[in-house]
């Protein structure tokens, strides 16, 4: 098997993501595939330091930096802006990482997906604060160490695909770098799929947040998808169900074990996620 | 108003990151390469596996048949008999079981047979003449290889037909006689002068030598081995090659209804194949236990499920003549694990003696070469011709290989013999070294591909499926080949399975998984891609997410 991945060449080299960055990678797929008529929306987080030092760019777009409460809400702004001035082919995307989305930027993107913006909207999935030295957010999981959950935190992660899923909105999909064409062809969808905001919530391990060697990101998403952790679908119009990659039988473990943040664990703290994951699943599978 | 307008630009982006210099971060650095797979390195024959399995993937079968014959120029022989090592080192086999390359093999030969594919006319015709002793695998591997660099070559041998072992020795039903005979022809085909049923010895040695200008000895081994404890009884007491000789040539040695065979190798289970053919009962008995005998596994499980009663771990101490037959006095034995490698020694187990009685009995212990009237003309050392690293016998020009100047007695590692004498004989007649051995010697330096550096996300499981074989009651009836070659269809699976270690099929996903677009595709480099230095952060992905380990690393030192 060999991917066949189409990619316009809009997302620059010379970035300053860390070596072997996940959300590099998925900003590539991104960014390489809407292409040159599309505007993006940034809020700090990684994806600022990403998108290049001022005066330089690494997207060959037009790239707005709000604030980190703000990004559906700007983006819905500029899409407006954009018809009102009679352009309707214009993609603007936000691109905001998991504090962006599941806690601080979640009033404006509920709003923005109640409205039903003309805009996609993806969350870069890390799982905590990772740009500011690992502090927990809504979307770090049970058990997971970060300096603010120093023994683990101790409740779930937010299921931010099942909340957006729940507001009806045309097009809704979780994604992860290990699978780049998936990704890509989530993209492509979301961009096809017009008049109503488009979700995508991707998986991108942090190298550094997360404990795992730099070579590691790719294989470490897939193993989140093979134990079940974070099973790939997408949802339309917050009934249609279609499973991409689901669990493939392997235990959670080969994937808790790999990680820094995980290596407190104690055999039952990862029985206990192994039922969690499981618990999931199961309430997820009956909807495909 | 309008001074605050002024200090602000009206394009805050000047310029991409892509003039920024991110190389400089890393301390080492991804570099495509080739890596020599574990099977090429197994492979007695040097065969370019990879290579050739990926063009039958391709369905570039002549294609992966000339690449087969740069090497071997008998796949559909050595497709059935040899011993495969390849095998045993694949890196798949830790995985879902190894690629079925022998079967491949057999594939592609066959097919070849099929089609009538010829081998090429030598590019060059030289004056220099080569005698060749002896048509089996070694000498027919020889001849072939010095036509090829356009040598003239007179192949001699003592029996009517060319083949050696595999004519005379292997059993119709392993190998069929128009197999050889098809494979050897190509080779006569090539312009080799062949003069059969003529038996030359050492007397005749200083005459070839005056009309040729080098020699290459290949007769084989035929002195059988004996044990003293059996009789010498020519009634009762068969040799085991003179035995499958006699069933070759089509008028089999008379056997009593109660055959033991004694050996642990493949002759062993071929004798008692035979016999079983040949509606006679079969005992054999190994000193090694079955899973260090000399045997492939899979040619004692085939004899076994015929119905061969196979007694391992254990020896014939004593025999006894009793009227017609003879009675084995036999005894279970564990091999002294202390002894230095390549020497057995039984350790009786006390208790455990029981008896057999042999209507025949058949030695299959190994033979020896003939060498009583060569050992005036050419060093002889542990009963075999001695040769040095590059084939050469002690006299000048005289050169040698396969069975009779080697222990290891598997006709793939005869051909693979054959080949690399005729690259010396080639260099001392004047020519140059081939340039792929002088290649392969650089390329060695490389580790093999291991499993570890396999990512087996990108090959989804799939069984390894052998050639189907005839059911054991309806094969052991006749000697019709027992093993059916692979379809079509099974040819393709496998070849798919086929991990290509270190051999890259530019699957693009080295560009795919890098962060930075460090990686471009170039149609210029042999390896296809290339790594921009000024971009690579060293990260590593491309190595990680390479399928099949043909990428490597660098480090740098600043």
């Amino acid at each position: 098997m060999s991917y066949q991945i189409d990619e316009q060449k809009i997302f620059n080299s010379g970035h300053a993501a860390c070596p072997g960055c996940s959300e590099a990678l998925a900003i590539r797929f991104i960014i390489n595939t809407l292409g040159s008529d599309a505007i993006a929306v940034v809020p700090p987080s990684c994806i600022a330091i990403i998108s290049g030092p001022q005066p330089l760019s690494s997207m060959r777009i037009p790239v707005y930096q709000t604030t980190l409460e703000a990004s559906a809400a700007s983006a819905a702004g500029i899409k407006r802006a954009l018809l009102s001035k009679g352009n309707d082919h214009t993609n603007v995307v936000a691109i905001a990482g998991d504090g962006g989305t599941y806690d601080i930027g979640f009033q404006a993107l509920s709003a923005a997906a109640e409205r039903n913006e003309d805009i996609i909207y993806i969350c870069l999935d890390n799982e905590g604060y990772m740009n500011t030295g690992s502090q927990k957010s809504s979307a770090t999981p049970s058990r997971a160490y970060t300096t603010s959950t120093p023994a683990g935190k101790l409740t779930p992660k937010k299921n931010m695909a099942a909340i957006m899923a729940a507001h009806n909105i045309p097009y809704m999909a979780t994604a992860t770098t290990g699978y780049p064409d998936d990704l890509a062809r989530k993209v492509a969808r979301a961009m096809k799929i017009k008049g109503g905001l488009r979700f995508i919530v991707v998986l991108t391990p942090c190298l550094t947040g997360w404990g795992i060697p730099d070579n590691a990101g790719p294989k470490v998403s897939r193993l989140a998808v093979e134990s079940g952790v974070f099973p790939l679908y997408e949802v339309e119009n917050g009934q249609s169900y279609t499973l991409n990659y689901g669990p493939k039988g392997l235990p959670v473990a080969d994937y808790v074990t790999r990680q820094k943040r995980y290596r407190h664990l104690s055999a039952e703290d990862i029985e206990f996620i192994q039922k969690e994951v499981d618990q999931n699943w199961e309430r997820l599978q009956v909807k495909f | 108003m309008a001074g605050i307008e002024s200090r602000v630009p009206s394009i805050w982006t000047t310029g991409w990151t892509d003039i920024l210099n991110t190389g400089t971060w890393r301390n080492a650095i991804a570099v495509h390469q080739k890596r020599p797979a574990p099977c090429h390195g197994g492979c007695p024959v040097d065969g370019e596996i990879p290579v050739w399995v990926q063009q039958v993937r391709n369905e570039d079968f002549k294609a992966a048949w000339e690449t087969l014959v740069e090497n071997n120029p008998l796949p559909a022989v050595i497709g059935r008999t040899c011993h495969r090592p390849c095998e045993g080192v694949c890196n798949r086999a830790e995985y879902d079981g190894a690629v079925s390359i022998n079967a491949l093999e057999q594939y592609v030969g066959d097919l070849a047979i099929r089609k009538g594919w010829v081998f090429p006319v030598p590019p060059i015709e030289l004056d220099q003449h080569v005698a060749v002793i002896g048509g089996g695998p070694a000498g027919l591997s020889c001849a072939y290889q010095l036509r090829r660099k356009g040598f003239r070559v007179t192949l001699f041998d003592a029996n009517p037909e060319l083949g050696g072992v595999l004519r005379y020795g292997v059993p119709e039903y392993r190998l069929p006689k128009k197999t050889v005979a098809a494979e050897t022809r190509r080779i006569v085909d090539l312009g080799v002068n062949v003069i059969s049923g003529q038996k030359l010895t050492g007397k005749d040695l200083g005459k070839i030598e005056q009309e040729y200008s080098a020699i290459f000895i290949a007769f084989g081994a035929h002195r059988p081995k004996s044990l003293p404890q059996f009789p010498d009884d020519a009634d009762r007491v068969l040799d085991g090659i003179a035995f499958l000789r006699s069933v070759r040539l089509g008028s089999p040695a008379e056997l009593g209804q109660k055959v033991v065979v004694i050996g642990g190798g493949s002759v062993a289970m071929d004798v008692a194949g035979s016999a079983l053919r040949l509606g006679r009962q079969a005992e054999i008995i190994a000193l090694e236990g079955r899973e260090v005998m000399p045997a492939p596994e899979d040619e004692i499980e085939d004899v076994v499920a015929e119905g061969v009663r196979l007694i391992d771990g254990a020896m014939v101490k004593t025999v006894e003549a009793i009227s017609k037959s003879l009675r084995l006095h036999c005894i279970k034995v564990k091999l002294d694990p202390d002894t230095p490698i390549g020497v057995i020694r039984p350790l009786e187990v006390s208790g455990t003696e029981f008896t057999l009685e042999a209507d025949t009995v058949i030695l299959a212990v190994g033979q020896d070469p003939e060498l009583a009237d060569w050992e005036d003309q050419v060093r002889v050392a542990k009963g075999m011709v001695e040769i040095d690293a590059d084939y050469r016998t002690s006299r000048q020009g005289i050169f040698a290989a396969g069975d009779v100047a080697s222990a290891e007695r598997f006709v793939s590692t005869a051909v693979g013999e054959g080949r690399k004498a005729a690259n010396s004989i080639a260099q001392y007649l004047g020519q140059p070294p081939a340039l792929r051995d002088v290649t392969a010697i650089g390329a060695a330096q490389e580790p093999d591909v291991a499993f570890a550096d396999i990512n087996t996300f990108y090959f989804p499981p799939r069984d390894r499926s052998e050639r189907d074989k005839v059911a054991a009651e309806v094969r052991k009836a006749s000697f019709a080949e027992i093993r059916l070659g692979l379809t079509d269809e099974q040819a393709l699976v496998q070849a798919t399975r086929c991990f290509s270690c270190g051999a890259c099929l530019e699957c693009d996903n080295c560009v795919y998984f890098c962060p930075d677009m460090a990686i471009v595709k170039d149609s210029t480099s042999p390896l296809y891609y290339k790594v921009l230095e000024q971009y690579c952060k060293g990260c590593g992905c491309c190595l990680e997410e390479c399928p099949r380990g043909a990428m490597g690393v660098r480090e740098e030192t600043k």
